[in-house]
């Protein structure tokens, strides 16, 4: 079969324009199948580590989707509260490495304003065990700090210094802004394609302070206090959303799951939060099916112009193939001949569509994941693209098997002379 | 004593079992370095005699006999293999593959049978003597076989077909597309170098000026 290599090799050259365009097809096919299959992947393992190095979730009891989506995604709201007592009671677990509280409510232009303390930017990791970054400014010290997440300073140009008043709730209904006390950027978190870009972070005692001539949702009519004198009221948080928490070792997080479920004095849960945002990515993750179910279907159209390519060459490929027989080959040379030089130009497309894959996610991929969270994208090949690729020529054999079934059926009526 | 190079004995061919006959041959023996002279009008089975010494077509009774084997004993596979080892052909016209140099249509055969390959130590050299002593100029050798003329087409096909000296020759009007002065000059070129090489020559023409250039010579009938 080895001096049909050859051959095969010289045909396609002297078919190189048709099969060219052919092979621009196939390449194009694969390349989408590849970078769907690897932003898929790569969104996936993103969304997978929208929070990371955190053991544990915990707010009041629900349902645990619900608790992973109020508290990471800040989609929908928490059914309760968590008293600031037992969050500091649960702290105080010696298990508990680090522990970092979370208060939700108010928004900014509808960010959402997250409500926490210094812990929160030593201790909050995201994708594989990332710390947060800043690109500018530092933590909050003062009561009146704010962070900003990346995407809050990009959209809405903001830039240390700047002052800026929150809004009670989603900032929907006019009338519930903060508007007596007004907020100073003085910290801007870098990118990291995760939630956190949408967080405006203040302190939980400034949470406590916006909060203290408001009752039931609402400014108490006629109370005001100034933003001046606040420091003189208790601050002391009374409530929180949820908390995260790390531990001193990951062994140890069934058992304080398990003490948390059982806390007495309110009813509480806690998730791992890998397995939650699991759970949540298997009702998300249709999309990327359809998504390789339509590239699929692109990859068919490619091998249907391989094929028809191929049909058409063999009316004139006729006096060849009845040459190559005089000289020696058998017809299942020929159809081996065909195979062969439709597996090359798959062969050659999907090489270059790796090329052009690994080349995209070298050059695209550190933008990619600040933008849309991915994770940073694979430059090698994974061992489910290996099942991809093997799928890809798989079909492209049994496509080819077609053309070449018509050239060994055309070489046996022919024999040695082509009757044209 | 030597077994012939073809022998060919009450043969009958018809496409399709319910058809007449299209080509009957009552004895047909063609010695160890032997010419024989086809001749017949179109329209008499000479091709379907080529496909069937060539081995791709059987005969319906009779049977076909290379160097002492008969070739309906040989599964289809073994007779491709055969027609590599042993034999030579050239047609009319497109006997060339395009796309590829003078040279490497030349070295074809030796591609496909090892036993051609062997017998000529050093293939490249063997294929321009062989080109050479069939008057071709040597510059053409790397030409692609698509850029050369017809008469130096046939000489490229000859060469093809006598490269790793196969024992029997088979040349079906390679001097139709020729003109009659040049006709001549091949086929004696042709018919030196099968002496040399050892190959007995079936030749086919309807041109019986030819024939006496041949040891033998044949008439087929319609």
């Amino acid at each position: 079969m080895k001096p049909l290599l050859h051959i095969a090799l010289k045909s396609a050259w002297n078919r190189r324009l048709t099969l060219g365009l052919t092979l621009l097809a196939i390449t194009l096919a694969v390349t989408l199948l590849l970078s769907v299959e690897r932003v898929r992947q790569a969104a996936r393992d993103g969304f997978a580590q929208s929070v990371s190095g955190t053991d544990l979730i915990v707010g009041a009891r629900s349902n645990p989707l619900q608790l992973v989506l109020y508290a990471v995604f800040h989609v929908g709201e928490a059914s309760n509260n968590v008293d600031w007592k037992s969050y500091q009671a649960i702290a105080a677990d010696p298990a508990v490495a680090w522990s970092i509280p979370l208060a939700l409510g108010d928004s900014h232009q509808g960010f959402p304003v997250l409500g926490t303390t210094p812990a929160y930017f030593e201790h909050y990791r995201y994708g594989d065990r990332q710390p947060l970054v800043f690109a500018a400014g530092q933590p909050f010290s003062g009561l009146f700090d704010a962070v900003l997440g990346a995407e809050v300073a990009t959209k809405l140009g903001y830039k240390l210094g700047e002052r800026i008043t929150l809004s009670h709730g989603s900032g929907q209904l006019p009338g519930q802004a903060h508007a007596d006390k007004p907020f100073t950027v003085v910290g801007i978190l870098a990118p990291t394609g995760t939630p956190v870009d949408r967080r405006v972070h203040i302190s939980l005692t400034a949470i406590e302070a916006i909060h203290l001539d408001w009752q039931g949702g609402t400014p108490i009519p006629g109370l005001a206090i100034p933003a001046d004198v606040v420091s003189k009221f208790d601050l002391q948080p009374k409530t929180i959303t949820a908390f995260l928490l790390g531990l001193h070792q990951r062994s140890a997080v069934f058992r304080l799951q398990r003490k948390i479920a059982d806390y007495r004095t309110e009813p509480l849960l806690a998730v791992l939060p890998g397995v939650a945002l699991d759970q949540l990515w298997q009702t998300v993750g249709v999309v990327e099916k359809a998504l390789l179910g339509i590239s699929w279907l692109v990859f068919a159209v490619g091998l249907a112009g391989l094929a028809a390519v191929m049909l058409a060459s063999l009316n004139e490929r006729r006096r060849e193939l009845a040459v190559l027989r005089s000289v020696g080959a058998g017809p299942r040379h020929i159809l081996f001949l065909l195979v062969l030089e439709s597996l090359l130009v798959t062969l050659l497309g999907v090489l270059l569509s790796l090329a052009v894959v690994t080349c995209a996610a070298w050059l695209g991929g550190p933008w990619l994941a600040a933008q849309f969270g991915l994770s940073t994208l694979p430059l090698a090949v994974s061992l489910g693209e290996l099942r991809l690729l093997a799928g890809i020529f798989a079909a492209a054999l049994l496509v080819s098997l077609w053309p070449a079934w018509r050239a060994y059926r055309l070489s046996l009526a022919d024999g040695l002379i082509p009757r044209l | 004593m030597q077994s012939p190079a073809i022998a060919i004995t009450n043969l009958t061919f018809r496409w399709r079992p319910a058809e007449a006959f299209c080509l009957e041959l009552a004895n047909v023996t063609v010695d160890a370095g032997k010419s024989l002279f086809l001749h017949g009008p179109s329209g008499s089975g000479k091709s379907t005699l080529l496909n069937l010494i060539g081995g791709v077509l059987l005969p319906a009774r009779g049977s076909v006999s290379l160097l002492g084997q008969p070739l309906g004993e040989l599964s289809a596979s073994r007779r491709d293999a055969f027609r590599a080892d042993h034999l030579g052909f050239i047609f009319q016209q497109f006997n060339l593959i395009p796309y590829l140099s003078v040279l490497d249509n030349v070295l074809l055969p030796c591609r496909f049978s090892a036993r051609r390959a062997s017998r000529v130590s050093e293939p490249e050299a063997e294929a321009r003597r062989l080109l050479a002593g069939l008057d071709l100029d040597p510059a053409l050798l790397g030409r692609p076989a698509a850029e050369l003329s017809v008469g130096q087409q046939q000489r490229v096909a000859a060469a093809r077909a006598l490269i790793g000296q196969p024992e029997i020759l088979i040349a079906d009007e390679p001097t139709s597309a020729l003109d009659a002065e040049r006709q001549a000059t091949f086929v004696e070129l042709l018919l030196s170098e099968a002496k040399r090489a050892g190959s007995a020559v079936v030749f086919v023409s309807h041109d019986l000026r030819l024939a006496t250039h041949f040891d033998h010579s044949l008439a087929l009938s319609t």
